[in-house]
């Protein structure tokens, strides 16, 4: 702790510039401190590596008082283990290439690429690595989604490996910032609710063949849509605008980033077959990171579908301007009562977030009634 | 069953076939009196007689020609060309006129021609060469290079009743050094059908030849990689399937022969994979040939130039690890 | 243009062997067949001009009695490599003309359904091997055919036909070679036409060929090409001294290309005084007249020609052309070979013919 005034005894730590395992050059800002509630940055007073931050945000120590340690004997291009799990984790600018094979059993097997751990060169994801991920998670295809009975097959470890946090705290990517700050104001901006509603997905699953649930539900929910345009609107400075041309929001989860919300434009104009294909285009695009900003663009309604993990239920947050959200959680075959009979059914629960400015709940319930009504008397 | 080397199982079948049918005969330089120069006819004119085991003159184009024409009036000549290399002497013969003779006037030539190919023992430029490339650019030819005893005597028997002139390249080096158990009698080993020299699920390893032990050897321990090897026998017909079964389980595939490298049957093989199979493929398709150079007499030089163990071994483990 | 060597001296007399005696019927069978090749080509080449017949055309015109006299000393199941100057010799092995127009407009019904041209063909339920285009390879597969006979110790012959080109060509040589050494039962009949395309005898050998017959180790003969009987009678003993295992023969029969290599030549290296000799000595006109003093009926041979010709032309052009769907069918074969028999209509092999 620096002595920034002839009677400054202490300072506090503001922020830091720099982790440990960080490069700080000579004279580069490495910490900001306050004293006497005035802020300053502190320069690096040599270059290397830091090997140990002592005192953390926030707290205040008394001049004199150590408050980093740096390694001078250090060269800039060295790796070290965090650099190298950051520079690991998705931040590769080059992707390493998808070999055939491997694109063929992940279209076929619908399995999302950056979920799997690649032991090939560069990290390219191997026909092996294809196959042990398919043997851990089971088949997709040509078997329905995953039953559940009691256990969740939900695994943290396979996923995370390569995000341990640092126990000194990581700063939010830009991308995360971002989420989080949408999210934060959508719930600040609209009055959220929650509907949610059962549906029996036999039918759908009897037509679905390789397709996953979700075109399905979209299809639903855009038919669902004509019958309840209110649904399909925006509310922007207390306008409210109810749109003619559907153009579907589907959140596509990019791993550790975060996730991004690509929109099908004319929804409305697509069987479930060209909104499967519209859908898995757009997701690839997003997770290569080859969507132009139009395509994120224009959204009139936004379905959410996490993914296979197990959860029944969420409340899903409404992505701003529009006024309603649908969350596609897991099928789960359970008995129900069927006339007066017992049945086993592949059952999900229809989850839509909605926002109480611009409708009611009458409404909500009409429309996901709907929705559950097109499922359930699916025919092609 | 008799354990024998290749050359003596080329020799036992090739007998077999002339006890059994009278119109099977010998036809070459030096195949009588002396035998062969390499001895597979050994024996051979004291049992059949000078008159179907044909010490010809030194004309290739001859040989060929004569032949063609004993195949049309219903008899069966094994041609034999002392060495491989030395059909381009008897070029003409065989691609212009016994090729083409049953596409263009519906006559069969039943006729074969076997071809003493591939270098190891300083043979030089002119006697060294695999030239059955050549022979694919042939439409009519049929091709076969069997790798074990047992198969080159059930190929040459099954040559012999082919009504189609067929080339057989039996590979010098593995006249002595190929042992094995041989079954007893006249039997004849099908035609367009590769032999699963080693199965395995990680790499496929594809030859022919003198080339198919070398795989074996090479691929033993392969950073533990499970290894298949196949050996393709019959270059003309290809046996298709079971090349792209053996791809679609392993999903990594090195070819190999000892032939020169530009349009070799490597090429053939590795195209009808990216055609038919470029979905399964979890890695590029690699060629362990022989370069694009006249074979040299001195031993280092003929070394880096024929593909070794440590070649092959090297390409798998490449290919491994992609 | 050097003119060719001179002609030769008269054969020596021989007595006429009652073995190989022409009757009547078998002479004017002979006639019949040279009209009938003339009539044949001259339609042909009228087709060609006509646009239906693709690629090149080439014709024997004025050594007709080369491959007619010749083939007319083979019994049935003798065998032939025929060449591409000698029609006749296809249809003294009963090739209907029709066929053979067809054949050479590439359609359906010709010998080879379209998958080679021009004269590359041989019917083989006639006992004869197409040709290849590189020459002289037939010749060896001629030996090949005699290899045959001979290991099965059959009275049979097989007989090829080339020309003086041929005879500078490596292939030629190997055949001669090993037809002496093996005394196959061969017959060479080579067509000395004067030219090899635009290429005289001069520049083509140093020797006259029919003398290196002796240094492979058998007979040659020269005849006057133009002269039907003369050629018979040299093939006919040339097939016994094979039948017999007396080996080989070399005739050399002297002759003259009429028309050009094939229908594009002009035939500008050729000098006008030796075509103006030659056509004096047409070979059909000289045996028209021979056959006309011995109280033949030649115009009657002449008439029944012309409407052969008529109705085999209507029949070709009647062929449809081949199903490109077939292209890549029988490169291989299914089954062993099927050289069946020519027919044989000299009255020594079919005593009771009568032909015309």
């Amino acid at each position: 702790m620096p002595q920034m005034g002839v009677s400054v005894a202490e300072g506090t730590i503001v922020e830091w510039h720099k982790r440990v395992g960080d490069w700080a050059e000579r004279d580069e800002v490495i910490v900001e401190i306050s004293t006497d509630k005035v802020e300053t940055e502190v320069p690096s007073p040599e270059s290397g590596r830091v090997t140990e931050i002592l005192v953390e945000v926030g707290t205040t120590v008394d001049v004199g008082t150590v408050l980093a340690r740096l390694d001078t004997s250090a060269s800039p291009g060295e790796p070290h283990v965090e650099e190298k799990l950051t520079v690991d984790s998705s931040q590769l600018t080059e992707t390493p290439p998808v070999t055939p094979v491997v694109r063929r059993m992940a279209a076929e097997h619908n399995i999302d690429l950056s979920q799997v751990r690649g032991t090939g060169r560069r990290g390219r994801v191997t026909k092996k690595d294809v196959l042990a991920f398919m043997k851990q998670w089971g088949e997709r295809e040509p078997q329905p989604e995953p039953v559940l009975h009691i256990e969740s097959p939900y695994e943290d470890e396979e996923l995370s490996t390569v995000n341990r946090q640092p126990s000194t705290g990581q700063p939010l990517s830009p991308m995360r910032r971002s989420i989080a700050e949408h999210m934060v104001r959508s719930l600040q901006t609209a009055a959220h609710c929650t509907t949610v509603v059962e549906a029996d997905v036999s039918a759908v699953e009897a037509a679905r063949g390789r397709l996953s649930y979700l075109p399905f539900v979209a299809r639903a929910a855009i038919a669902a849509l004509r019958e309840f345009p209110q649904l399909n609107a925006t509310l922007e400075n207390d306008r409210l605008y109810v749109h003619d041309e559907v153009n579907l929001g589907v959140a596509v989860a990019l791993g550790d980033d975060g996730l991004i919300v690509p929109v099908v434009k004319n929804a409305h104009e697509l069987s479930h077959e060209g909104l499967a294909s519209r859908i898995a285009d757009l997701a690839e695009r997003a997770r290569s990171k080859r969507l132009s900003p139009d395509e994120t663009k224009g959204g009139t309604f936004t379905i959410t579908n996490p993914g296979r993990y197990g959860a029944l239920l969420a409340t899903p947050i409404i992505n701003q301007p529009q006024v309603a959200i649908l969350d596609l959680e897991a099928v789960v075959k359970r008995p129900v009562v069927v006339g007066d009979a017992i049945a086993i059914r592949p059952m999900t629960y229809l989850c839509m977030s909605w926002d109480h400015r611009a409708l009611d709940g009458v409404l909500a319930a009409r429309f996901l009634s709907s929705v559950r009504h097109h499922l359930e008397g699916w025919n092609g | 069953m008799a354990e024998m080397t290749y050359l003596q199982a080329i020799s036992d079948g090739l007998r077999e076939e002339m006890r059994a049918d009278d119109s099977v005969f010998c036809l070459g330089e030096d195949i009588g009196a002396f035998g062969g120069a390499f001895k597979v006819t050994d024996g051979f004119a004291e049992e059949f007689g000078a008159d179907r085991v044909w010490d010809t003159p030194l004309a290739e184009n001859a040989i060929i020609g004569t032949a063609v024409g004993a195949a049309v009036e219903g008899m069966r000549p094994v041609c034999e060309m002392q060495f491989a290399d030395f059909i381009s002497c008897g070029f003409d013969q065989l691609v212009n006129v016994a090729a083409k003779m049953h596409y263009r006037q519906g006559l069969a030539v039943p006729m074969v021609v076997r071809l003493p190919s591939g270098g190891g023992f300083s043979g030089g430029p002119f006697h060294s060469q695999n030239p059955e490339a050549w022979f694919l650019q042939a439409p009519g030819l049929k091709v076969v290079a069997p790798s074990t005893p047992e198969d080159a005597k059930g190929l040459i028997a099954a040559a012999i009743r082919d009504p189609n002139p067929v080339c057989f390249m039996e590979h010098k080096h593995l006249y002595r050094r190929a042992k094995g158990e041989v079954p007893d009698g006249r039997y004849q080993t099908d035609l367009g059908r590769v032999r699963v020299a080693r199965e395995g699920t990680d790499l496929s390893v594809i030859a022919y030849g003198a080339m198919v032990p070398v795989a074996l050897e090479a691929t033993e321990d392969v950073d533990g990689a499970s290894v298949e090897v196949i050996d393709l026998r019959s270059l003309v017909p290809l046996d298709r399937d079971g090349i792209l079964e053996s791809v679609r389980k392993t999903s990594k595939v090195v070819v190999l022969h000892e032939a020169t490298r530009s349009c070799g049957v490597g090429a053939e093989v590795a195209a009808l994979i990216a055609e038919e199979a470029f979905e399964d493929l979890d890695g590029p398709v690699v060629r362990v040939t022989a370069p694009d150079v006249p074979i040299p007499f001195s031993p280092p030089l003929e070394r880096a130039v024929l593909p070794q163990v440590d070649d092959v071994k090297e390409a798998c483990r490449e290919l491994v690890s992609y | 243009m050097a003119m060719t060597s001179a002609r030769p001296a008269a054969l020596p007399a021989r007595d006429a062997d009652p073995a190989l005696a022409l009757n009547r019927a078998d002479r004017s069978a002979l006639l019949r067949f040279m009209l009938l090749m003339r009539a044949t080509e001259e339609r042909a080449l009228t087709l060609y001009r006509q646009g239906k017949v693709p690629g090149s055309y080439y014709d024997g015109r004025g050594q007709e009695a080369t491959c007619v006299g010749a083939a007319f000393a083979l019994g049935a199941e003798d065998r032939a490599c025929i060449l591409h100057r000698d029609m006749g010799a296809h249809l003294v092995r009963g090739v209907p003309p029709g066929r053979i127009l067809a054949q050479m407009m590439g359609r359906e019904g010709g010998i080879t359904r379209g998958r080679d041209g021009n004269m590359h063909f041989g019917d083989r339920k006639l006992g004869c091997v197409g040709m290849v285009s590189m020459l002289p390879d037939m010749a060896l597969v001629a030996c090949g055919m005699a290899l045959a006979f001979q290991m099965r110790r059959e009275p049979r012959v097989a007989m090829t036909w080339f020309g003086d080109g041929s005879t500078a060509n490596g292939q030629w040589h190997e055949a001669m070679n090993v037809a002496g050494v093996r005394k196959l039962p061969v017959v060479f009949v080579l067509e000395n036409n004067q030219f090899a395309y635009s290429t005289p005898n001069d520049l083509e050998f140093a020797v006259d060929p029919v003398e290196r017959a002796a240094t492979y180790g058998f007979p040659g003969v020269k005849v006057d090409g133009n002269d039907v009987e003369a050629v018979f009678e040299a093939a006919a003993e040339a097939c016994e001294r094979a039948r017999v295992g007396g080996g080989p023969t070399l005739i050399e029969c002297e002759t003259m290309r009429m028309h050009g290599h094939g229908a594009h030549d002009d035939m500008r290296y050729v000098p006008a005084e030796m075509l103006e000799e030659w056509s004096k000595r047409d070979p059909i006109e000289a045996y028209t007249a021979k056959l006309r003093a011995d109280g033949i009926d030649v115009e009657a041979i002449e008439k029944s020609v012309a409407e052969v010709l008529e109705r085999e032309t209507e029949w070709a052009l009647a062929q449809p052309m081949p199903d490109p769907a077939t292209t890549t069918d029988d490169v291989f074969a299914d089954a062993d070979p099927e050289l069946g028999d020519g027919q044989a209509p000299w009255s020594r092999w079919s005593p009771a013919r009568e032909t015309v």
